[in-house]
């Protein structure tokens, strides 16, 4: 259970928002996590008890952050503002950019190679253009849409095997879009088109025999997952899971455990995503969540970031 | 010095019929030549074949490999019986080539089998319409043996290998591997030749068109000669607008819809009216439009992309055909996208502002047409607008040493292109005539079941038959094939021979498309098939034509 959380970053406009949390992969050691709002990119060094305004880019919205998996070396973190990502090598004190195309996109997701510190790769999924890819830590970025009829991507999320099977997964505002050559091309999977749009994306190595377990938040028919890289589809939970899943994440301790951010509050699955129960009940509208061991990280609009210690 | 002759024969048909014997004997002579003649090319360490030339016999010999090239030259023969015969194998090799790109010589040696064992089997009293009709049944029985053994594939490792047993280049398949793994089963390819020495690939993303802008003052980028809009709208008319009147709707409404960037796309523009959008594209603030000429080079082409670009765009086209011009237009005419280039020869789309839904929908419709199409010619522009409409292509650039290198690998990459498109599509089969020697298995049982004599004997064929692509194989590298097919038999089922290194390997490091084996295989059959039902040769006069050259 959880026990009641406090603002520990309060946002003053009543538009802004935190859209995205990314932690250090050490955080049970380091403290150190990220906040993306609409007013900036916040950093916490003791475990989301106290914040700062990071000096990013003149453009204040980020809407995306990802942390970079060799972080305890390359101490890289990368963030999406409108128009472009920012990278930085020194865990955000100072920031590079690396620009896009005109019309400025606007990204909804970012994420890193679980390779990243041989193979430098990244991928941003945007509103309206589609997705891009960089292979060289950010530098520079490529858009690669081959196969992807909807530009409109919401999430994206890499196998767990994505060293040797180089498959991604982009859920859009119409369905769900698979690429087994690391994002170069994609192909549209067997996710049904009339429970679009695939909100969120968890994919984790469980509950399948010999393939990762892939689960898809949908607006309002909960939760689907597929054990076949995303040919045939099963609805779990219907009782528990009836309206709009609109984040989810593995544990990062119990690859058994799950946590949903839902049109209920924040659910946890302690059985791969079977059965599911509500944690905290939200006043507001919650917009992002990242669950960390003993402490849930929770976005909510026009308020800030409430800190939960889970017990 | 020998004197020169004529390319043309100066043969004279006379007019006869002729009968049984002679017409089984001297139809699978004709086949047996031409079968002959191509079967050493058939594997990976294929044979060649010299050519004479057909506008100058006195040039270079042409040195061909490839079974559906060799089939082309071979034009007539010189006994008309045989010719029959030749030109039956003939249409079987050419078809297999142009609809699949490969296995042709695999063709050619199942139909000589098959007709050599249909022969001997009617010298000994059997019934040719009921051997034909039990061939026919075996055939679906072997197919079923091969519709089991189907795998599909992916990834740019198992793509090359298929690519590599296709071509037989390395570097060549590494890269159509890589390629087919990107664009897949419909996905645009331009196979171009390079100045350089070396192979290379590139992709382009987004769609775009060979047509261009209708007049090079609309160009804004002088330096990269294009011009590059964000968020434009985009309205789509297939018909000539000649009257500068009839733009001034489209260009008011623009402005009324807050449009900055206008691209249109129209049959043909007038000078009058071209001058017209010049004039608002100087006069009017925040506001510049662009135009270009409706792609497609015969009506269908223009139809077509006028469909596919309303598709991607989300805007209604104004047609010709429902009595429409510009002054017609509305708002539901303007599409969108989230950038259009155009440069003098083509224009391109990036982030249509169509509905998703229908774009699939209308590439999953495209897709069901090109598989109900048989005719190649329909096919390819079907194939087209299914890549275009996959959002990029890619270019293969082939170099090479000289000229005719290039041209040479040119034509395979394409062949061989054509062959991926159905491997990707269809899947894959064990290679190496190594799946035709697997479903012999599904025919066993039947043979050994038949009770009457021409279904047994039917059965007995195709089993036969099957078993001689894989012997052309090992012969043609140079092995005994009895003993290369013992040595298999010995390993047990899911082996193969690989007959580049001498050694047995797991079947599935061999693979050939599976369109290609069915097809080649049922195509034998049915050619076989009908040219043992022949009874009776009927030969006119020599045909007005071959007079005419002789």
């Amino acid at each position: 259970m959880v026990t009641d959380g406090k603002y520990t970053l309060r946002l003053t406009g009543a538009d802004d928002a935190p859209f995205a949390f990314a932690a250090s992969p050490a955080f049970a050691r380091d403290g150190l996590c990220y906040a993306a709002c609409a007013s900036g990119l916040y950093r916490s060094r003791d475990g989301g008890a106290r914040w700062d305004l990071l000096p990013t880019s003149p453009e204040p919205v980020t809407t995306a952050v990802a942390v970079s998996p060799a972080f305890a070396d390359d101490r890289s973190l990368f963030a999406a503002v409108k128009g472009g990502v920012l990278r930085s090598t020194d865990s955000g004190d100072s920031w590079f950019t690396a620009g896009f195309p005109a019309p400025p996109p606007v990204f909804s997701s970012l994420v890193a190679s679980p390779d990243f510190e041989r193979d430098g790769f990244l991928l941003a999924g945007t509103l309206e253009d589609g997705v891009f890819s960089s292979s060289d830590r950010g530098g520079r970025w490529q858009p690669w849409n081959f196969g992807l009829f909807d530009f409109n991507v919401l999430c994206l999320a890499l196998s767990p095997a994505w060293i040797e099977d180089e498959t991604a997964y982009a859920g859009t505002e119409t369905g769900l879009y698979r690429s087994t050559n690391g994002g170069r091309a994609w192909r549209h999977s067997g996710f049904p088109a009339e429970l679009a749009p695939a909100l969120c994306l968890a994919c984790f190595e469980n509950g399948c025999s010999g393939s990762s377990r892939l689960l898809v938040g949908t607006e309002s028919k909960g939760l689907l997952a597929s054990c076949d890289q995303g040919d045939t589809w099963e609805r779990l939970a219907p009782d528990a899971l009836s309206g709009a899943v609109n984040q989810l994440h593995v544990d990062v301790y119990d690859g058994n455990t799950l946590y949903g951010l839902t049109s209920d509050g924040v659910v946890r699955s302690d059985d791969g995503g079977l059965s599911w129960s509500i944690l905290k009940r939200v006043d507001g509208l919650a917009t992002a969540m990242l669950p960390l061991g003993d402490v849930i990280l929770l976005g909510v609009q026009g308020r800030g970031v409430m800190r939960l210690p889970v017990n | 010095m020998s004197e020169e002759r004529p390319f043309h024969s100066q043969k004279s048909y006379q007019p006869g019929l002729v009968f049984q014997p002679h017409v089984h004997r001297n139809i699978a002579a004709g086949i047996n030549k031409l079968v002959a003649a191509i079967r050493p090319t058939l594997g990976p360490t294929p044979r060649t074949v010299a050519v004479t030339r057909l506008d100058d016999a006195r040039k270079t010999p042409e040195v061909l490999d490839s079974g559906g090239g060799i089939a082309r030259k071979v034009i007539e023969m010189s006994q008309r019986d045989e010719d029959i015969g030749a030109m039956l194998a003939r249409a079987l090799i050419c078809t297999q080539h142009e609809r699949m790109g490969d296995g042709s010589a695999t063709a050619a040696v199942l139909l000589g089998a098959i007709y050599r064992g249909g022969v001997h089997y009617l010298a000994a009293g059997g019934n040719a319409m009921r051997l034909r009709h039990y061939l026919e049944r075996a055939l679906a029985t072997a197919l079923e043996g091969l519709d089991e053994l189907t795998a599909p594939v992916s990834g740019k490792d198992k793509l090359a290998q298929v690519a590599e047993a296709i071509c037989h280049d390395a570097p060549l398949a590494k890269l159509l591997g890589e390629i087919f793994d990107i664009i897949g089963a419909y996905g645009q390819l331009d196979v171009r030749k390079d100045h350089s020495r070396v192979l290379r690939r590139e992709y382009i993303e987004g769609m775009f068109w060979n047509s261009g802008l209708v007049s090079r003052d609309m160009i804004v980028n002088q330096k990269e000669l294009q011009t590059v809009y964000e968020e434009p709208a985009i309205v789509i008319a297939d018909f000539q607008i000649s009257d500068p009147r009839h733009i001034m709707p489209m260009l008011e409404l623009a402005v009324d819809l807050k449009v900055e960037k206008l691209l249109l796309i129209a049959g043909e523009l007038s000078g009058d009216a071209i001058a017209g959008l010049m004039m608002a594209n100087g006069k009017l603030k925040n506001f510049a439009v662009m135009a270009v000429r409706g792609p497609g080079m015969n009506p269908d082409d223009r139809q077509a992309a006028v469909e596919d670009l309303a598709v991607v765009t989300g805007g209604v086209p104004l047609l010709k055909v429902m009595g429409q011009n510009l002054r017609d237009i509305r708002r539901e005419h303007f599409g969108g996208a989230r950038r259009a280039w155009a440069s003098p020869h083509n224009f391109g789309i990036i982030g249509g502002k169509g509905d998703p839904r229908q774009l699939r929908r209308h590439v999953s419709n495209l897709q069901a047409q090109y598989e109900r199409e048989d005719d190649s010619e329909r096919r390819g522009p079907i194939q087209a607008r299914i890549g275009k409409l996959m959002g990029g292509s890619a270019t293969l650039w082939i170099g090479g040493l000289s000229e005719s290198e290039i041209e040479a690998r040119k034509a395979t990459a394409e062949a061989t292109a054509d062959a991926m498109r159905a491997a990707v599509r269809d899947g894959v089969l064990p290679g190496g005539g190594l799946s035709y020697l697997t479903a012999r298995g599904r025919l066993q049982p039947k043979m050994n079941g038949a009770n009457d004599p021409d279904e047994r004997a039917a059965y007995h064929i195709l089993y036969e038959a099957l078993a001689e692509p894989a012997r052309a194989i090992y012969e043609n590298a140079g092995y005994e094939p009895g003993e290369v097919l013992g040595r298999i038999a010995q390993a047990g089922d899911r082996h193969g021979f690989d007959v580049l290194h001498g050694r047995l390997l797991d079947q599935a490091s061999l693979l050939d498309g599976a369109a290609i084996q069915k097809m080649a295989l049922k195509n034998a059959v049915l050619t076989a098939g009908l040219a043992l039902t022949i009874d009776v040769l009927v030969h006119h006069r020599t045909p007005e034509i071959a007079r005419d050259f002789g």
